[in-house]
C-alpha cells in the first residue's frame, strides 16, 4: 500500500516512511533507556547515601573531646579514627563505609540496641552500620567458609560477626577470623584483660585477639507464678527438683535441640549438676573415658525427663527464643535464658505475662562471655575495627545494660573506669520479673569447648536427629 | 522487525527458565556423586549416597514427604472438584472466588505462622473449648458465669494437631494452602469462551437426560477439563513434596520431612555436610518423581473406574455426600479465614492476653512502631525486586506470546516450550536452588540484586505466562486480522489492539507476578546470602524469635502487600477505561466539526 501512493504523491510517502521511523526510534529509545536503568539498579547493591560525608575536621573534633578524658593512650584511639576518617572519603563508590555485622536477630532488645549503635556510629564516624539478622549463626560461619572455599578472600559479605563458645571454635579451626587485631583497639584495655582471663577466653580456647568481648551472659530460669500456683507446685531450684516438678506436671518444661545454644547449655549444665564429684573434668579437654565417666547420669536423668516434657520430647525446639514465645502463650510454664535482663523486657513488651518470675538455680549457672569477631576477607577493616571500639566505649557498653535498652552485663572493669564514666552504669529501674541480683549466685564456668561437640553428638546417637 | 524482537523474547525466557535450573542441577548432582573440589574431593564415587542410605531416619524422611505431598495434593484436588461440582452453576461461584482468592496470594510462611497461631493450645480454638467446658460444668452451679474462676492451662500435650509424627499437620495446612490455587485454576480453565461454550453445551445435554448438575459436572466437565490442568496440578505436587516453610514451622522433628533435612545440612558448618546434603537433593528430585508417577497411576485408575461409570446410567453421583462436602469446605475456609484474621490482628495490638480469654487486657501500637522502624530497607527491598521482576517478566512474557501467535513454532518445539515453562516448577526448589548459589558464587560475586533477580523470574515467570496465556487465547483473534487487513504493522497491532483490550488481564498479570515475589522465601534467602533482607524473609527469621505480638505484625504487612497488588490491578483498568471513554467522547465531538481531510 505505501507503493502505490509512492506513485501519487512522493512527499506524502516519504513523509509517511519518515513518521514509521520517527516512531520506532522513539519506541527504541524508550525501551533502552527502561531496561538499562533496570540493569544498572539490578547489578548495584541498593545502598543510598542519604548523608554527605561529613568533614574531616568535625570527626576529630568529637573524638578528640573523648580522648582527653580517657587515661589511655590517646595517640592510638585518634590515629585509629583519623585512619578511619581519611580512609572513608576513599572508600567504594559509595561515600559511607559498609559494615554488615551479622548478628542473632531473634530478639527485639538487641535488634533495637544495634539500631541505636548504628545511628551512632553513622552520626559519630560516618559508617554505615547494617544488622544482618540471622536465625541461626552458623548460617553467617556457614557464608564465610564457602566464600573462602570459592576463593573470595578479601570482598566478603560478613564483616563482624557476633559468636562465642563452638561457632568460634569452628571459624578458629578454618582460619576464617582477622588475627590479632583486638589490642589495636583503645577500649580493650578498659576490660582488663590481664586480671579478666575470661575476657580472652572463649569456653576454654584462647581468642588470640581475634575476637573482641562484648557482653557476659549467665543462665537462669523463669516461670509463671499464676500457673505454679494453679498446679500446686513450686519451681524446681536444683536439677533434681526440676525433674519432680516435670513429673508433677507433665508437659510444662523443655529445652531446644542441643545444636541450638541454650540447647546444649542446658545439657552442659546438667552434665555438671549430675556430676557433682567429677566437675574438674569439664575443664580439661574431652576424652573419650572422661566422657563416658559423666554420661550414665546424664543419661539416667533425660530418660526420665523426656516423656514428661512438652511434646514428649518429640519434638524439640529448633531455638530457644521459642520458649519464651511459648511461655508467652502459656504453653509452657518453666523455661530458662541465657540473658536475665530479657525476662523485663519482654514483660514490658507484652511478650511475658507479667507473673514471669526469673531465679538461678541454686546447684550453678553456667556463665560466659560473647564476643564480636572480624572476618579475614571484610573489605572495610578499618570501619569494623571502629565500630568494635565504639561497641566496647563505655557509652555504648551503659545503654546496652540498661534494663530498658537491652541489660546484658558490661565486659568493662568498672575499676578501670573513670567516676564520669561509671555514673553512667547506674541504673534506678526495678521490675519485678528481673532477676534479683541482691542474691548471690553460684556461677559454673563453661567447660572446655571439646565438650559441646561430644556432648552434642553423644545427645544425637542416643535421642536422634532433629531436623 | 517486532517479530524478530518477539522471537529473541521467546529464546530469552526459554534460557532463562532452563539455564538456572539446569545449572542449578548440575551444581547439586556433581556433589552428590562426590566431586567437590573446594574441600577436596576429586573423585567420583557412590560413597555419599552409601553414607545417606545409612541414615537411620531416611526412609521415613521420603516417606513423609511423598505422604505428604500426595496425600496433600489428592486432598485438595477432591475437595475442590467437591466444591466446584456444588456452586459451579450457581450465583455463590463469584462469592466463593472473592473469598478464596485473598487466600491465594498469602505467602506460604504467613499461612503457616497464621494457622500455628490459630491451632495451637492456646489459639482461639481451644480458648473457646475451654470456655464452653467450664460454662457446662458450671451451668447447674452458677448459670451466669462471666470469668473463669479457676486458672485454666492450655493443654499440655493431647489434643495438639500440631508437630504430629504422621505429618498430619503439614497435609492439612499444605492441602488449605493448594485448594484456593487449583480452584481458581480450574475456575479461569473453564471461563476460556471455546471450552465455556463446549461445557454449557455437555451440561445443558446433561441436564436435558436427567443428570443432577453434581453427575454433570463429574462425567462430562471433569473429563474435558482435566489435560488442561494436569499440568499446574503436578506443579502443585512436586511443590507439596518439597515444600520447606511448611513442615519447618508446622512439622514434626523426629524426623521432619527431607527437604528441611537439605535445607539443614546445606546450612551445616561442616562443609563436608555439602555432599550429604546434595545426594540428599537428588534423592528428593527422585521422590518428587515418585510422587508424579502415583498421580498419574492414580489418574489412569480413576479414568478406567470413571468409563465404567460413565455409561453406568445413574443419574446421581453421590449427590448429597459431594454436596455437603462442598459446603463443609467452604464453612472451614470461612471460619478459618475469620478466626485468622481476628487472631492475627488482635495479637498485633495486643498488650497482656492470657489464655482463655478471647479479647486482650489492652491494645498499644508498640508492636507496629517497632514493626515499621525495623521493616524499612525489608519493605524497600520487597517493592524494588517485586516491580522490577514483576515488569520485566511480564514484557517478555507478553512479547512471547506475541511470537506465539504471529510465528507458530513447530508442534515439537510447542511441547518443548510447554514442558520447560513448568520446569522451574516441576525441579524441587531446594534441590536446584544450592546448586544455583553455588554458580553464582562463580560468577559476579558482588551482584547479589542480579543473582536474587533471576532466582525469582525464574519462580515468576511461570505463573505469569500462565495467567497471561489464559487471557491471551480468551482473545479474539479476529480483531487483530481486521486490523491486519486494515495495513497496521504486527506491532500496531500490538500496541494499539491488543493492550488495551486486555489491559485489565495485564494488571491482575502483574499483581500476581508481584505476590509472587513477596512471598519467595528460600531463592531470596540463598541468593543473596542472607544481605538482601525482605518482608518474608524477616517474617520467618521472627516466627524463630520470641514474640507473637511482632509475629503477627509482620504477618499482616506479609498478607496486605500482595492485596494492596491486587487492588490497584483491579483499579487501574477502570479508571484507564473511564479516561479512555472521555478521550473518545472529545475526539468523537471534535471530529464531528473540524473537517480534515485524512492525510
Amino acid at each position: 500500500m505505501p507503493r502505490n501512493s509512492a506513485l501519487v504523491s512522493t512527499k506524502a510517502a516519504c513523509l509517511r516512511r519518515f513518521g514509521k521511523f520517527s516512531r520506532l526510534i522513539k519506541g527504541l529509545a524508550l525501551a533502552s533507556a527502561v531496561f538499562s536503568s533496570q540493569l544498572i539498579t539490578a547489578s548495584h547493591s541498593f545502598a543510598v547515601p542519604f548523608d554527605i560525608a561529613s568533614v574531616d575536621g568535625s570527626i576529630v573534633d568529637v573524638s578528640g573531646n573523648k580522648i582527653q578524658s580517657q587515661p589511655q593512650s590517646p595517640t592510638r584511639a585518634s590515629t585509629v579514627l583519623k585512619r578511619t576518617s581519611a580512609q572513608s572519603p576513599k572508600d567504594d563508590t559509595q561515600s559511607k563505609p559498609l559494615v554488615r555485622f551479622h548478628a542473632w536477630g531473634g530478639s527485639a532488645q538487641v535488634n533495637g540496641y544495634l539500631h541505636w549503635v548504628a545511628a551512632q556510629v553513622s552520626q559519630r564516624f560516618n559508617i554505615e552500620l547494617q544488622h544482618v539478622k540471622l536465625a541461626d549463626t552458623s548460617d553467617a560461619v556457614s557464608r564465610v567458609l564457602a566464600e573462602k572455599a570459592a576463593g573470595n578472600h578479601d570482598n566478603g559479605s560478613v564483616d563482624l560477626i557476633w559468636i562465642n563458645g563452638e561457632n568460634f571454635a569452628a571459624m578458629k579451626k578454618h582460619n576464617l577470623l582477622a588475627k590479632d587485631w583486638v589490642k589495636e583497639l583503645d577500649h580493650f584495655a578498659l576490660t582488663r584483660p590481664e586480671k579478666n582471663s575470661a575476657m580472652v577466653t572463649d569456653f576454654g580456647e584462647p581468642t588470640l585477639g581475634m575476637e573482641a568481648p562484648w557482653g557476659k551472659a549467665s543462665m537462669v530460669f523463669y516461670y509463671r507464678s499464676a500457673h505454679m500456683k494453679a498446679l500446686g507446685t513450686a519451681p524446681g531450684q536444683t536439677i533434681n527438683e526440676l525433674l519432680r516438678f516435670s513429673q508433677k506436671a507433665p508437659g510444662r518444661f523443655t529445652y531446644p535441640v542441643p545444636s541450638d545454644y541454650l540447647g546444649i547449655s542446658f545439657i552442659k549444665y546438667a552434665a555438671i549438676a549430675l556430676n557433682g564429684d567429677k566437675q574438674s573434668l569439664f575443664y580439661l579437654p574431652v576424652t573419650e573415658s572422661s566422657l563416658q565417666a559423666v554420661l550414665p547420669a546424664l543419661w539416667a536423668y533425660l530418660d526420665q525427663l523426656h516423656p514428661t516434657m512438652w511434646q514428649q520430647g518429640e519434638y524439640m525446639l529448633r531455638q530457644a527464643s521459642q520458649l519464651q514465645r511459648l511461655v508467652g502463650t502459656g504453653e509452657l510454664t518453666l523455661a530458662f535464658s541465657f540473658t536475665a535482663a530479657e525476662i523485663p523486657s519482654a514483660v514490658n513488651r507484652f511478650d511475658l505475662p507479667d507473673d514471669v518470675r526469673t531465679y538461678a538455680m541454686q546447684d550453678g549457672s553456667l556463665a560466659n562471655v560473647h564476643f564480636v569477631g572480624l572476618t579475614y576477607n571484610s573489605k572495610n577493616k578499618t570501619a569494623a575495627k571502629t565500630v568494635v571500639n565504639f561497641l566496647l566505649s563505655p557509652e555504648a557498653q551503659a545503654e546496652k545494660q540498661k534494663l530498658t535498652v537491652w541489660g546484658d552485663d558490661t565486659v568493662l572493669d568498672m575499676a578501670s573506669l573513670t567516676q564520669a564514666q561509671a555514673m553512667l552504669f547506674k541504673d534506678e529501674s526495678v521490675h519485678k520479673s528481673a532477676l534479683d541480683k541482691s542474691q548471690s549466685a553460684v556461677l559454673l564456668a563453661e567447660p572446655h569447648a571439646s565438650w559441646t561437640d561430644k556432648l552434642r553428638e553423644a545427645w544425637y546417637e542416643r535421642y536422634g536427629a532433629r531436623y | 522487525m517486532f517479530t524478530h524482537i518477539t522471537l529473541v523474547a521467546r529464546w530469552c525466557l526459554l534460557l532463562l527458565l532452563c539455564i538456572p535450573v539446569l545449572a542449578g542441577l548440575v551444581g547439586v548432582i556433581f556433589p552428590a556423586l562426590g566431586y567437590f573440589p573446594a574441600i577436596g574431593a576429586n573423585a567420583f564415587s557412590t560413597q555419599v549416597f552409601a553414607t545417606l542410605f545409612d541414615l537411620p531416619d531416611i526412609w521415613q524422611m521420603m516417606w513423609l514427604s511423598l505422604f505428604t505431598g500426595v496425600g496433600s495434593t489428592l486432598l485438595a484436588v477432591i475437595a475442590a472438584f467437591c466444591i466446584l461440582a456444588t456452586f459451579y452453576q450457581s450465583s455463590l461461584l463469584g462469592k466463593i472466588q472473592g473469598v478464596l482468592s485473598p487466600f491465594l496470594v498469602f505467602p506460604h510462611a504467613a499461612a503457616a505462622i497464621s494457622l500455628l497461631f490459630v491451632v495451637s493450645p492456646s489459639g482461639i480454638f481451644a480458648a473457646t473449648t475451654t470456655r464452653l467446658n467450664a460454662y457446662f460444668s458450671h451451668a447447674f452451679t452458677t448459670p451466669f458465669v462471666n470469668e473463669i474462676s479457676e486458672m485454666a492451662l492450655p493443654a499440655a500435650n493431647d489434643g495438639t494437631l500440631l508437630y504430629d509424627g504422621l505429618g498430619l499437620s503439614i497435609l492439612i495446612a499444605l492441602s488449605l494452602k493448594e485448594l484456593p490455587f487449583i480452584l481458581l485454576m480450574t475456575l479461569s480453565v473453564m471461563s476460556q469462551p471455546l471450552v465455556k461454550k463446549k461445557l454449557t453445551g455437555y451440561v445443558k445435554v446433561g441436564t436435558a437426560l436427567g443428570y443432577s448438575p453434581t453427575a454433570s459436572f463429574f462425567k462430562l466437565v471433569l473429563p474435558t477439563i482435566f489435560s488442561q490442568i494436569k499440568l499446574p496440578l503436578l506443579a502443585v505436587l512436586v511443590f507439596a513434596t518439597s515444600n520447606v516453610e511448611i513442615p519447618l514451622i508446622l512439622g514434626p522433628n523426629n524426623p521432619s520431612t527431607l527437604a528441611v533435612a537439605i535445607m539443614h545440612w546445606f546450612n551445616h558448618i561442616d562443609l563436608s555436610m555439602r555432599l550429604l546434603a546434595s545426594s540428599a537433593a537428588v534423592v528428593q528430585v527422585a521422590v518428587s518423581a515418585v510422587a508424579v508417577v502415583l498421580f498419574l497411576g492414580i489418574e489412569r485408575l480413576v479414568a478406567y473406574t470413571g468409563k465404567c461409570s460413565l455409561s453406568g446410567g445413574n443419574r446421581y453421583f453421590a449427590d448429597t455426600a459431594l454436596r455437603a462436602c462442598g459446603f463443609t469446605v467452604m464453612a472451614v475456609y470461612i471460619i478459618l479465614i475469620c478466626t485468622v484474621v481476628y487472631t492475627v490482628v488482635v495479637y498485633s495490638f495486643a498488650k497482656q492476653w492470657h489464655f482463655p480469654l478471647l479479647l486482650p487486657e489492652g491494645l498499644t501500637l508498640l508492636h507496629w512502631n517497632t514493626a515499621t522502624s525495623a521493616l524499612t530497607t525489608p519493605l524497600i527491598n520487597t517493592l524494588l525486586l517485586g516491580v522490577l521482576v514483576s515488569t520485566t517478566s511480564l514484557v517478555l512474557v507478553l512479547f512471547t506470546l506475541e511470537s506465539e501467535q504471529l510465528k507458530p513454532a513447530r508442534a515439537v518445539a510447542e511441547n518443548a516450550f510447554s514442558v520447560s515453562l513448568f520446569l522451574p516448577l516441576l525441579v524441587p526448589g531446594v534441590a536446584f536452588l544450592y546448586g544455583l548459589v553455588w554458580f553464582q558464587q562463580l560468577v559476579f560475586q558482588n551482584a547479589v540484586w542480579f543473582h536474587t533477580y533471576v532466582a525469582h523470574m525464574v519462580y515468576v515467570v511461570p505463573y505469569v505466562f500462565l495467567s497471561m496465556a489464559v487471557a491471551y487465547r480468551k482473545f479474539d483473534n479476529r480483531y487483530a486480522m481486521v486490523a491486519q487487513s486494515l495495513g497496521k504493522t504486527p506491532w500496531q497491532v500490538f500496541y494499539h489492539v491488543k493492550l488495551p483490550s486486555l489491559f485489565s488481564a495485564i494488571m491482575v498479570a502483574w499483581a500476581l507476578g508481584l505476590a509472587i515475589s513477596f512471598s519467595q522465601y528460600l531463592p531470596t534467602l540463598l541468593a543473596s546470602g542472607g544481605t538482601l533482607p525482605t518482608v518474608t524473609t524477616e517474617a520467618v527469621a521472627s516466627v524463630s524469635g520470641s514474640s507473637t505480638r511482632l509475629t503477627a505484625v509482620y504477618v499482616i504487612i506479609q498478607a496486605v502487600m500482595p492485596l494492596i497488588g491486587f487492588m490497584i490491578a483491579w483499579y487501574m483498568p477502570a479508571v484507564a477505561t473511564r479516561r479512555r471513554s472521555k478521550q473518545m467522547l472529545v475526539s468523537d465531538t471534535h471530529s464531528n466539526r473540524s473537517a480534515d481531510p485524512v492525510q
